[in-house]
């Protein structure tokens, strides 16, 4: 295959059309100036230096917000649901007044976990009792029941669960470790003007999946952020999506690329026919390939225009998304750890999280969502499915990252590794890299040495 | 052995990749005036003016075969350009497709309808030539199952017997009329790139069938259409000559 900058100066490659930032309905499209990072390699012992998995957990994992789950899969009170970040399990429980609230999953007893990990009700009762010794309690936390307390001298203890902070925006309850956090919404700026014009809650979840993978989670984090990789792990994809015209924008926490979906990487040679995998785009939004008798290269906006002009009889509302968020993926990183491939009709978010003792292991979850059309039934979510790295099969293009990510984590331990060699395609990488430092060695900057 | 092409005039549609360009870069290169289409102008251009370094006459238009009386008209100028037509190599095809019922109506338009519209334009011209003929581009998957019931391997099969009957049809007059049936045909910006590409599992198998594990090239496929067209061949007519490095593994007595 040619070099790309030798097909860069070819024919063949011409920038992708896009609406131009004033005609976005919501979704803010102006390019947010590259921020100066320098061109330093990344050390490569912050991928599994346990001393720097500990800085990490200390001074980043308990000050940020996370993503705990989805409210709807909490609608009643005493509904709840347990999610796990590094060694701690949390616990979000619905209240009886319809508001959200979230505890350490650990009885003040003994210690035991209360709930296991998943979605759950505690049904009429509206109490937590621990299978251990049965203490009991509230939605709230408090206690309810201690069984033979009089055995108890000195009574129950002072605490109750130990409460921490959580708070619901886009249909998600997030969740801090932080004591004295920044509200949610400042902590997300500036993506909540960015997501809102999708239709997060009209979506279902047809995916739940966690895959334990062999690799630090900032080995997969990286895998997320450029697209200078597809031409090597994924090139069926190149025949899909356009790998170079990719819009960058780092924001102050956050940052998103946007890459051009229903379209030819410049890297492949024009085919005699409409490759399938943008048959599949066309055929998602009512067209018929078959049908199609244009040149490829008009594909994409033709599907634009194809949802634009039928997306309401299908029972699609995208009147506050442009043109381009009708095909293309608006890909976000929220800091530190959810990658959101952000569609009109879904939402793919991958979320890793770091093994509790391990830094070359991780955690990784698939959670996809589909527009439900309105009038259609809503359907049954997903069911949590969760196993072990190459187990099963997560989907061709993630079967490639997930193949391919053990062998970088090998090589970041390698005596013969330098470090990370960044280039522009890669900016996100050095951003998260840079937001990441600022948690762990705060606003006085980076010692030198440091890892 | 000399072929006998020098100086005839060749019509071929779609021949600005792939296959129908290794024909006329074979054609040019044996000394035949070339009246060349396909669907986009620049690569029309582009293909002519590499064909002409060659010392022949080549003329070419950018045309969308399924459009019927339009391409017809270009058939009827490409013979007064080039004073006249001897060999007739239809080679556009839809290609493969299982979406839907269009794809039948598809490739019904375009692999046989601008088959049998060329041919029937054309051949009071390769009357007139006293070696006429046509070389119609068929494949093997009119010969053998291969993938899933697409419209593609019937209407290709559609070819085979039209050949056949139109050579039987035409003989008295002097045209010979054949059809070449390659099996996989590698090339960069081809079906089977494609294919390699976005389902590397069906390229692998396909791959497998083939006994000395190697598609074909678009210049093995025109080779053999050059001769079947050319003076050379003219003991053949209402054949369907399989080019297919061993693809497919029916006898054919």
């Amino acid at each position: 295959m040619d070099d790309f900058w030798e097909r860069s100066k070819a024919p063949g490659f011409t920038p992708v059309p896009r609406v131009k930032p004033e005609e976005s309905p919501g979704t803010p499209l102006e390019k947010a100036p590259d921020p100066e990072l320098g061109h330093g390699i990344i050390d490569p012992r912050r991928y599994f230096s346990r001393e720097f998995m500990q800085l990490e957990w200390q001074r980043m994992w308990t000050k940020v917000w996370l993503l705990g789950g989805r409210e709807v899969d909490i609608p009643e009170a005493g509904d709840y649901l347990v999610t796990e970040i590094g060694p701690e399990s949390i616990l979000i429980v619905r209240q009886r007044d319809g508001s959200v609230r979230a505890f350490y999953n650990v009885c003040q007893h003994r210690g035991n976990r209360i709930r296991g990990c998943g979605i759950g009700t505690t049904g009429e009762s509206l109490s937590f009792k621990c299978p251990y010794h049965h203490w009991e309690y509230e939605l709230d936390g408090s206690y309810r029941r201690i069984p033979d307390i009089d055995t108890f001298p000195q009574g129950k203890p002072a605490h109750a669960l130990t409460e921490i902070r959580c708070d619901t925006w886009g249909g998600f309850v997030w969740y801090t470790l932080n004591e004295s956090p920044p509200p949610l919404l400042e902590y997300l700026e500036p993506l909540p003007r960015h997501l809102e014009p999708y239709n997060m809650h009209k979506m279902v979840q047809t995916r739940d999946i966690t895959v334990e993978w062999d690799c630090n989670w900032k080995t997969s984090v990286d895998a997320f952020n450029e697209t200078y990789h597809v031409q090597g792990i994924h090139p069926q994809l190149l025949w899909y999506l356009h790998d170079l015209d990719v819009q960058i924008d780092c924001y102050g926490r956050h940052n998103r690329y946007l890459i051009p979906f229903a379209t030819l990487s410049p890297r492949v040679r024009k085919p005699p026919s409409i490759p399938e995998p943008i048959k599949t785009i066309m055929k998602a939004a009512g067209m018929d390939p078959a049908d199609y008798d244009k040149p490829i290269g008009e594909i994409r906006r033709d599907v634009q225009r194809h949802k634009r002009a039928y997306g309401a009889s299908q029972g699609k509302d995208y009147s506050r998304l442009n043109d381009d968020q009708l095909t293309d993926d608006f890909h976000y990183l929220i800091f530190p750890n959810l990658s959101l491939n952000v569609h009109a009709d879904d939402f793919w978010i991958f979320r890793q999280r770091p093994h509790p003792l391990d830094p070359d292991r991780m955690f990784y979850d698939i959670m996809t969502f589909e527009l439900v059309p309105d009038g259609k039934e809503w359907p049954e979510r997903a069911e949590h499915k969760r196993w072990k790295h190459g187990d099963k099969t997560i989907g061709l293009v993630l079967d490639q990252d997930a193949e391919n990510l053990p062998g970088v984590q090998a090589g970041m331990h390698s005596k013969g590794f330098k470090g990370l060699w960044i280039g522009a395609q890669e900016l996100r990488i050095r951003h998260f890299h840079k937001v990441l430092d600022d948690y762990v060695y705060g606003p006085q900057g980076k010692p030198a040495g440091a890892l | 052995m000399d072929l006998g092409l020098r100086g005839k005039k060749a019509i071929v549609t779609g021949a600005t990749k792939g296959i129908g360009r290794a024909i006329v870069e074979l054609f040019a290169v044996e000394g035949v005036d070339i009246a060349l289409c396909s669907r986009t102008a620049e690569e029309v251009e582009s293909t002519v003016r590499a064909l002409k370094q060659r010392g022949v006459n080549v003329v070419g238009e950018a045309v969308n075969v399924r459009e019927g009386e339009a391409y017809k008209a270009w058939l009827e100028r490409s013979a007064q350009a080039l004073g006249g037509c001897d060999i007739f190599v239809p080679n556009v095809s839809a290609g493969g497709g299982f979406d839907s019922e269009k794809n039948w109506t598809r490739n019904f338009e375009i692999d046989v309808m601008h088959t049998v519209r060329g041919c029937e334009t054309l051949l009071p011209h390769l009357e007139k030539s006293g070696s006429g003929s046509i070389v119609i581009i068929s494949s093997t998957n009119a010969l053998e199952t291969f993938g899933v019931p697409q419209a593609f391997n019937a209407m290709k099969a559609a070819l085979i017997t039209y050949s056949k009957q139109l050579a039987q049809h035409v003989g008295k007059k002097g045209v010979r009329v054949n059809s070449v049936s390659p099996g996989p045909i590698f090339f960069e910006g081809g079906a089977w790139e494609l294919i390699k590409g976005t389902m590397p599992k069906l390229f692998d198998y396909a791959l497998k069938q083939i006994p000395c594990g190697r598609m074909g090239t678009p210049e093995e496929v025109a080779r053999v259409v050059a001769f079947v067209a050319s003076p050379a061949g003219s003991l053949i007519t209402g054949s369907n000559i399989v080019a297919d490095n061993g693809f497919t593994k029916r006898v054919q007595f």
